[in-house]
């Protein structure tokens, strides 16, 4: 089936990326000025700690084995152990990834349940007040930075209305669920609600850009569709304009959304280390900026090899629907 | 040109005169031209980037103070229009018992920093003005690097096709899998924060002074600029995709214009056809993404100094992140140089607005931080 | 039967022929441009008689296509309809609204421009329905083409089910049911049996596997097979006035024929009255009874097609009749009509004959509005022509390039050898 050939075509691309990412990642030891051991050693490591990294990364042996090496202990999933806590990098960083996951998701939920009819009520009210009102959020959204939003928020909502919490994350998303088995609803429910008051702010902030983006990208696609001939055509057969909006020249606007959506993840993640900066969410944002902070290498590749790879998926599946969505595609 | 009168309508004018050069077309002008008058608000995108711009270039002679200049007895003083009580709690002995006092001190703003100081008793007018500095200098020349990096491979990539195009697609592909915040932060833990610094032509020449003794404003100024030299590279080493794939869409299309394979007829070899030919007529798009660029980059940048990703300390998110401690205290600290940024990106943005929709490029607004 | 354009409010239905099923008088469209006012359509009449294919023939700018959009009422901003009336005769709908807008019935007529907004749509699909010049922007791409005759079935099945009272503000169908449609998996605004009924349209418009061709995509379809699959979507829902914009233009010679083959078989078998809007005198010899002839807006001549064909009175008329090729002296050249459309900004527009700029037969008596007059031949002749009541003198002509002094006239639109400046008239087989 096309479809199927589609998805496979677009997987193994998608492998080919991901191996560039680690390849990436495995360089950017060599492209440290001087010695890759001071890329790699922490600032006030001792010469014999710098021997020791450098025997036990093998870093006096040539490239090819070590890429090699490198390549064959990725696969099995050992990325070294922490320089800090001399913990396993990759069990710190697939723990700290649902953190991460839960704000990008529920930044992308408000970006997607707001901005999408903030958009088709501007372009279907144009020139009306509700439209002035959703262009000027959408340009001040784009061009505000987050962690400046997110330090705003807080100020007004924490410091002086005291209404959120200014950082943490309570018991987080999947905990939640664990103590609904543990111990009932009463601690589930006072566990997630704790959560959601914690994610609010952070949620908000990481979701304003996207909101905006999307709002300006829905209204001035569905003005293009509005104007098409196929629209005129629709209205001329009696369907009725709830269907002629939303079911033809809205999801016609939404196809090209979905494929910038995807590219701009990359934004939302660097995004949400940020926003994990601002808010101390204990995420890959956090983890990565302490680790460069410490210079804890095996955590710095680690973390970023899951954002490449995260990023990578996303694209994927959102090629994937956006195939589903637009015939044309797949031929 | 009958009815310029505006200083835009002169820069128009210039444009006219070299468009031959710039293969501006006249239709190019005249979508600019009507696009500006009946947008209002593309002039006032124009009016805040001049305001952006006149700041940084003349930052020596209008910054009340210097912005570097502690003053710890000034420290946070509120911006003209505010005023702020400071809790004290003493404790004194009266008629041999220990009572505690709380005593309420208001400060007042003063005419000498009209948006106030920060903790260090710094200038926060003068901290936005030398600010703007470093965020439009990161800005232009982090969206050359990026610029010249892109269209080089962009071009390369969409007039050989096949097997190159392939090839630099899928490292484009591998570059974009890394946001760009990440990878700036990776590459400057890598690096290092490097950073230059540059006399300040005014002050070297010594024109500064006598204006500002006679202004009566309070001397010496800076007479070096820190430029982030790491932080300029890496900004544009991460947005080079954005030009990539827009200089390549242009160039696969272009190629196959009759001019061009005339060109390739006659024997044109491949580095005078693209240069000669296809990247004159890939401007337009790549103008305005470059535009779009230079707000994205703003913002990296400012995102960076935030987090302490830079190599200077006259930076507006360097400010917002020493704002973040004096929330309770001093709400301004961390709001006036935010409000700075966007009114930048804003002025940016509508400028790149203003640009799509008269010269119709058709890409989208492509490029995140 | 001639109207003074002035007369806007008279009282109740124009008269006519009793078989008419269309009315429209005085129909007025204007565009509110940055450049001005264009006056796209202005004071047009004209009747549709039950079971007729009544044609509008004129140059690409003369306003025909914009007529056929404020018919079913499409016109979209810039524009708007600013003045006239459709009288549509439709007996159901008359007694429907005699009580509660009296001036918009009489008798069995019912002036649509009147009616509120939610019921004028709800008249586009079973009462009036449209097809466009081209067939692949006029379908959505992302929708595949059973689907979308689906959705025209549907909606006259709807319309038949359910009184007109509840369905004019929505159409019966809000964004809950949308959403609920949309989210059940098994549910959605089409039925089976409205899925089944589009196959078996595309079967009677001639498209070979029409259960197969049902599910693909437009783009999936040559552009004569995407056309019949239009007149399927546009027949779907059995109305009573069909107003087929160019339905030829976009198509090759021979699927052309085809085409117009299919339209006159179906219109034929459905008793559906046609507006054929064509700038091609050859689909109106071969499919109308009766003609009106359009320029800057205006109907400019009117009658059968013996009328116009073989007694035409206005100049314009002639000069389109002129550039056919004469099958009897097949070396003859192709006369087309000298100068260009003309600007229909409303500026531009002085007090006078439209025509007089182009016309060899301009005279001092053409620099006023002109009225319709009556013509020879049969009683429906009419032309908005002096030279049906006074005979061309020479005297009296106006001299060469007396339009030229006018500063407006010579404006940018260019010469006569401007590709751009408009397509040729010309004949279609």
């Amino acid at each position: 089936m096309a479809y199927g050939r589609f998805l496979l075509k677009r997987g193994l691309q998608g492998v080919l990326v991901v191996w560039g990412v680690v390849t990436v990642v495995f360089g950017l030891r060599f492209i440290t000025p001087g010695n890759p051991v001071n890329a790699v050693a922490p600032l006030d490591a001792s010469p014999e700690l710098r021997q020791r990294i450098a025997e036990e990364l093998g870093l006096n042996r040539p490239v090819y084995v070590q890429y090699a090496d490198y390549i064959w202990e990725l696969l099995h999933g050992d990325m070294g152990y922490s320089y800090i806590s001399s913990i396993d990098a990759s069990t710190i960083v697939l723990s700290k990834l649902p953190a991460t996951l839960e704000l990008a998701v529920a930044s992308t939920v408000v970006a997607i349940v707001l901005s999408i009819p903030l958009g088709v009520v501007s372009a279907t009210r144009r020139h009306e007040p509700a439209d002035y009102a959703a262009t000027s959020f959408s340009l001040v959204g784009i061009s505000t930075p987050n962690f400046w939003l997110g330090i705003m928020l807080v100020l007004l909502l924490s410091v002086e209305l005291n209404l959120f919490p200014t950082s943490g994350r309570a018991f987080g998303f999947y905990r939640s669920f664990e103590l609904l088995f543990a111990e009932g609803v009463g601690a589930f429910w006072a566990a997630i609600t704790g959560w959601l008051w914690h994610i609010a702010l952070p949620a908000v902030t990481l979701g304003t850009y996207f909101t905006a983006l999307v709002t300006r990208l829905t209204r001035s696609g569905m003005l293009d569709e509005l104007g098409k001939q196929y629209v005129r055509a629709t209205r001329a057969k009696g369907l009725p304009e709830t269907l002629v909006r939303y079911r033809h020249a809205l999801k016609n606007t939404l196809i090209p959304v979905v494929t910038v959506l995807g590219l701009q993840m990359g934004t939302l993640i660097g995004g949400a280390v940020i926003t994990e900066a601002v808010f101390s969410w204990p995420g890959l944002g956090t983890t990565l900026i302490n680790a460069i902070n410490a210079r804890d290498w095996p955590i710095i590749q680690g973390t970023l090899i899951v954002i490449g790879v995260g990023f990578v998926l996303v694209n994927v599946l959102v090629d994937a629907l956006y195939a589903y969505l637009d015939p044309q595609v797949v031929e | 040109m009958a009815d310029s009168t505006g200083p835009l309508d002169r820069l128009f004018g210039a444009v006219d005169r070299v468009r031959g050069a710039l293969t501006v077309s006249p239709r190019t002008v005249r979508n600019l031209k009507s696009e500006y008058r009946t947008s209002a608000l593309s002039k006032v995108g124009v009016a805040l980037i001049l305001v952006v711009v006149f700041m940084a270039v003349f930052a020596p002679f209008i910054a009340p103070q210097n912005p570097t200049t502690q003053n710890l007895d000034n420290g946070r003083l509120p911006p003209l229009g505010f005023t702020q009580t400071e809790q004290q709690t003493q404790t004194q002995m009266v008629n041999g018992s220990i009572q505690t006092v709380n005593t309420t001190e208001t400060v007042n703003a003063t005419l000498a920093h009209p948006l106030g100081t920060n903790s260090l008793g710094q200038d926060m007018l003068a901290r936005v003005i030398y600010g703007a500095r470093t965020s439009l200098l990161v800005g232009l020349l982090g969206t050359s690097l990026a610029a010249l990096l892109g269209v080089s491979v962009g071009l390369t990539a969409g007039y050989y096709r096949g097997r190159v195009d392939d090839t630099l697609m899928r490292f484009a592909d591998v570059s974009l899998a890394f946001p760009s915040l990440v990878l700036a932060i990776a590459l400057i833990g890598v690096w290092g924060r490097a950073s230059v610094s540059v006399p300040d032509p005014f002050v070297v020449a010594g024109v500064v002074d006598p204006v500002r003794s006679a202004l009566g404003l309070p001397t010496p100024m800076p007479d070096t600029f820190v430029l982030p030299g790491t932080v300029i590279v890496v900004v544009g080493l991460v947005n080079w995709v954005w030009f990539a794939r827009v200089a390549r869409g242009e160039a696969l299309s272009i190629r196959e214009e009759e001019f061009v394979k005339a060109a390739r007829a006659l024997g044109a070899d491949d580095a005078r056809v693209v240069l000669r030919h296809v990247l004159p007529n890939a401007t337009t798009p790549i103008l305005v993404l470059a535009t779009i660029q230079v707000a994205s980059i703003i913002l990296l940048e400012s995102s960076l100094s935030f987090l302490g990703f830079s190599g200077t300390t006259l930076s507006w998110g360097f400010d917002i992140a020493q704002g973040r401690a004096y929330l309770a205290s001093a709400w301004w600290i961390a709001t006036v140089p935010g409000l700075a940024i966007v009114l930048t990106v804003v002025g940016i943005n509508l400028v790149g607005d203003w640009l799509r929709d008269a010269l119709d490029p058709g890409i989208e607004g492509e490029g995140g931080m | 039967m001639s109207r003074d354009p002035t007369d806007a409010e008279p009282a109740g239905a124009p008269a006519g022929s009793p078989d008419d099923v269309l009315r429209v008088r005085n129909l007025t469209t204007r565009f509110f441009t940055e450049e001005g006012q264009v006056n796209a359509v202005e004071g047009v009449d004209f009747d549709v008689r039950d079971g007729e294919v009544f044609g509008i023939v004129g140059e690409s700018g003369s306003g025909k296509s914009v007529t056929a959009l404020s018919v079913i009422d499409l016109v979209e901003s810039p524009g708007r309809i600013t003045d006239g009336e459709v009288w549509y005769r439709e007996p159901d709908l008359a007694a429907e609204f005699e009580d509660d807008v009296p001036a918009a019935v009489d008798g069995e007529f019912v002036d649509v421009r009147r009616l509120p907004e939610g019921v004028r749509r709800s008249l586009r699909g079973p009462s009036f329905s449209m097809i466009f010049q081209d067939p692949m922007s006029s379908l959505n791409p992302s929708v595949t083409v059973g689907e979308q005759i689906a959705e025209a079935v549907e909606v006259q099945r709807r319309a038949s089910a359910n009184p007109r009272r509840t369905r004019s503000r929505t159409q019966g169908y809000g964004l809950g049911r949308l959403l609920v449609d949309t989210l059940v998996p098994g549910r959605g605004y089409t039925s089976e049996a409205s899925e089944a009924r589009a196959v078996e349209l595309l079967e009677q418009v001639g498209i070979p596997d029409p259960a197969e061709r049902a599910d693909e995509y437009p783009h999936q379809f040559s552009g004569g097979m995407l056309q019949r699959a239009m007149v399927a979507q546009a027949l779907a829902g059995e109305p009573d006035v069909l107003i087929a914009d160019e339905p030829t233009t976009a198509l090759d010679v021979t699927i052309q024929a085809q085409i117009l083959n299919l339209l006159r078989d179906l219109q034929a078998e459905q008793d559906t009255s046609v507006v054929m809007i064509t700038h091609d005198l050859g689909v109106i010899a071969r499919m109308c009874q009766r003609v009106g002839v359009m320029y800057a807006g205006q109907v400019v001549e009117r009658g059968t097609l013996a009328d116009v064909f073989d007694d035409p009175v206005h100049p314009y008329t002639e000069g389109l009749l002129g550039s056919i090729p004469d099958m009897d002296e097949p070396a003859s050249r192709l006369e087309p009509i000298e100068g260009n459309v003309p600007s229909l900004l409303d500026s531009e527009m002085g007090e006078r004959c439209y025509f007089a700029d182009r016309c060899p037969k301009a005279m001092e008596d053409c620099l006023r509005p002109i009225p319709m007059y009556d013509a020879e031949g049969s009683d429906e002749h009419e032309t908005r022509c002096v030279l049906a009541v006074e005979e061309y003198d020479e005297a009296a002509a106006l001299p060469d390039g007396y339009f030229e002094s006018e500063p407006d006239s010579a404006s940018e639109s260019g010469s006569a050898d401007d590709p751009a400046a408009g397509e040729e008239v010309s004949t279609g087989d």
